[in-house]
């Protein structure tokens, strides 16, 4: 799911059709699954995610690759429209609900889903910044560096970010199982 | 978040970390020190939202419709029918995102245009006075004397003396008639007088306006010219300026001039003096003159030839008289002779000068003929750049000149428009900058409260 994209036709300055379809089939569900965690909204998350496909469709010719890869590019404007969309929450003042919890996985033991549990839970207790550290890198796969991209720091700095996050989720992980 | 470039300091146990979640991601062994983060961090891959296939299906369906659509330019707005139209509840982020950059650099465009126009228009007749070189004010007169020295030194036209004795004619055009006017011809216009004091006139017209009357043999004829000509109020002084130039190239003196050019208007009158061979040619080329209409003309001829051979002998008499009194003075034994000879040669030397003035000024009159142009404001159409005539056709240098013209204004409106749009984009750029500034820390805002 986080292939490089094929290199297609591109046009000038910005990736061409069949390299944006390519990004889109390779990063949809990553980016979904980056806005639904960063939104805890699943029904956002879809039209959130295809808010930011219509615009790297329709700003493709902004991109410029000595900026950054195209998926930092791509994430970076699904943040963007994901954090508009927080804005617009705050704006109104409506909340919306936790996003639907999945369901257990037949296989799984006791012991896995209660591990499981503590760290849907953990998570929803981390703030926003962290929550969205632990999601570009887990749910959308991105690497530091690509995380770099699109948070606009260097990827030493992100890699320390993205720990900082995790001890706190493990911190709050054991006070869940604690509890 | 954005802008932390800030090079943090390298932890080994950070980077031992980092790298056990890049190889439990992998699929690759882990260190056992790290095999509860490796577990975490693959439960946390576990944990990723997973897309519906109603809510792909959705996602899909408008991002094909997207692909239809031309890229953007920045600031685009996607059509408000189709938001919405998807979803039951969309929630559209950056659906408020109004492109006020874009809005922004119109309404100035538009806004510097508006004012650049007004200003060129209004200006227009301000641009006409200020082309008279520093006596633009309104209602301002000034009398310029070009080669007013000369004028004084040669010109001094004697007052006809003999114009009462003497017979004329005059050919006058009418306004409607500039381009070709005809002429009131009369009885003695084709040929030479059959008696002195009679009206002559010439033939063989060669300019657009025909000829003045050239001098039969022998005959001595005063010519004289008026013209009328109207132009646009912002370009009295040009046309008069044209005027001088062409007097000047034909030899000619300006007597006296009178320019008053103003906002409002303006008109000129100008006292020629040109020789008479030059006649013609000089009534052609004034009443061709760019940006200028022929009004009216008049060409007037005078046969002085009667006067003028009255005059001169009347000096043959004075200058015989004076050699008889001079011999019978040599011959005078008393004193009473000597005075009433020495009173009567007096007289006879007064009035040979005066016979002489008399002669020179008819032979002035004759040798340079006058010129009354009239130069005044009004409506068009008026002359093309290069000439209303035939005879002044498009030429390489009037081209060049509309040129410059043409140029020139095109810079000053730039230039008007430049300083119009600069301060508006200083403006709207820091407007764009605060929106920008305030737009990122909202959403890091927002990001910091979800």
């Amino acid at each position: 799911m986080i292939d490089t994209p094929s290199a297609a036709g591109e046009e000038l300055g910005g990736p061409g059709w069949g390299r944006l379809e390519a990004l889109y089939r390779s990063s949809r569900d990553d980016v979904y699954a980056y806005v639904c965690t960063l939104l805890r909204d699943r029904a956002a998350a879809e039209d959130v995610t295809a808010q930011a496909f219509e615009r790297a469709y329709r700003r493709r010719r902004t991109f410029d690759r000595r900026r950054g890869e195209e998926r930092a590019w791509l994430f970076g404007i699904a943040r963007n429209a994901a954090l508009d969309e927080l804005r617009r929450r705050r704006r109104l003042a409506r909340l919306i609900g936790e996003p639907g919890e999945a369901a257990p996985g037949p296989h799984d033991g006791a012991e896995e889903a209660l591990r499981r549990t503590a760290v849907r839970a953990a998570l929803a207790q981390l703030s926003g910044r962290d929550r969205e550290l632990i999601a570009l890198k887990f749910h959308a796969g991105l690497s530091n560096r690509e995380i770099a991209g699109v948070l606009g720091v260097s990827e030493s700095n992100a890699g320390t970010l993205l720990h900082r996050a995790l001890t706190r989720l493990r911190r709050a992980c054991e006070e869940e199982e604690g509890s | 978040m954005r802008g932390r470039r800030r090079q943090l300091p390298e932890d080994p146990q950070l980077t031992a970390e980092l790298e056990a979640i890049e190889r439990a991601l992998s699929g690759r062994p882990v260190d056992p020190e790290h095999a509860e983060l490796a577990r975490l961090s693959l439960l946390l891959v576990a944990e990723r939202p997973a897309v519906a296939p109603q809510s792909a299906a959705a996602i899909d369906a408008r991002v094909a419709a997207a692909k239809a659509l031309p890229p953007a330019r920045r600031g685009h707005r996607r059509p408000r029918s189709r938001r919405g139209a998807d979803r039951a509840s969309p929630a559209a982020p950056g659906r408020r995102r109004a492109p006020a950059l874009a809005w922004g650099g119109g309404l100035a465009t538009v806004i510097a245009l508006i004012v650049a126009l007004a200003l060129t228009a209004g200006g227009g007749s301000r641009s006409g006075s200020s082309s008279s070189s520093g006596r633009a004010t309104a209602s301002s007169l000034h009398t310029t004397a070009k080669s007013a020295a000369s004028a004084a030194a040669t010109a001094a036209p004697a007052r006809p003396s003999a114009s009462a004795r003497a017979h004329g004619s005059a050919q006058t055009s009418s306004p409607a008639r500039a381009g070709a006017p005809s002429r009131a011809s009369s009885p003695a216009r084709t040929g030479a007088p059959s008696r002195a004091g009679s009206p002559a006139l010439a033939s063989a017209p060669s300019s657009p306006f025909g000829p003045l009357a050239p001098q039969a043999n022998g005959r001595q004829v005063i010519e004289s010219g008026q013209l009328q000509l109207t132009t646009s109020p912002r370009r009295v002084d040009q046309v008069a300026e044209e005027a001088f130039r062409v007097i000047g190239q034909l030899d000619g003196i300006v007597q006296r001039s009178t320019v008053n050019a103003t906002a409002a208007g303006g008109y000129a009158e100008i006292q020629l003096s040109v020789p008479e061979q030059s006649l013609p040619q000089a009534m052609g080329e004034l009443s061709t003159l760019p940006y200028a209409s022929v009004a009216s003309r008049t060409d007037a001829s005078q046969d002085v030839t009667g006067s003028y051979d009255a005059d001169r002998r009347a000096l043959a008499d004075a200058r015989a008289l004076r050699t008889s009194l001079l011999k019978r003075l040599a011959d005078a034994h008393t004193q009473a002779q000597i005075d009433s000879l020495t009173a009567q040669i007096h007289d006879a030397e007064a009035s040979i000068a005066s016979d002489q003035a008399t002669l020179a000024g008819l032979e002035h009159q004759v040798a340079y003929s006058s010129v009354q142009l009239t130069i005044a404001a009004g409506r068009g159409p008026f002359g093309l750049p290069g000439g209303s005539g035939s005879g002044a056709g498009f030429t390489l240098s009037r081209a060049a000149h509309d040129a410059g013209r043409v140029l020139t204004v095109a810079a000053g409106v730039a230039l008007i428009a430049l300083a119009v749009l600069l301060p508006l984009g200083l403006l709207v750029a820091l407007a764009a900058w605060i929106w920008l500034r305030l737009r990122r820390r909202g959403r890091e805002q927002a990001l910091d409260a979800a």
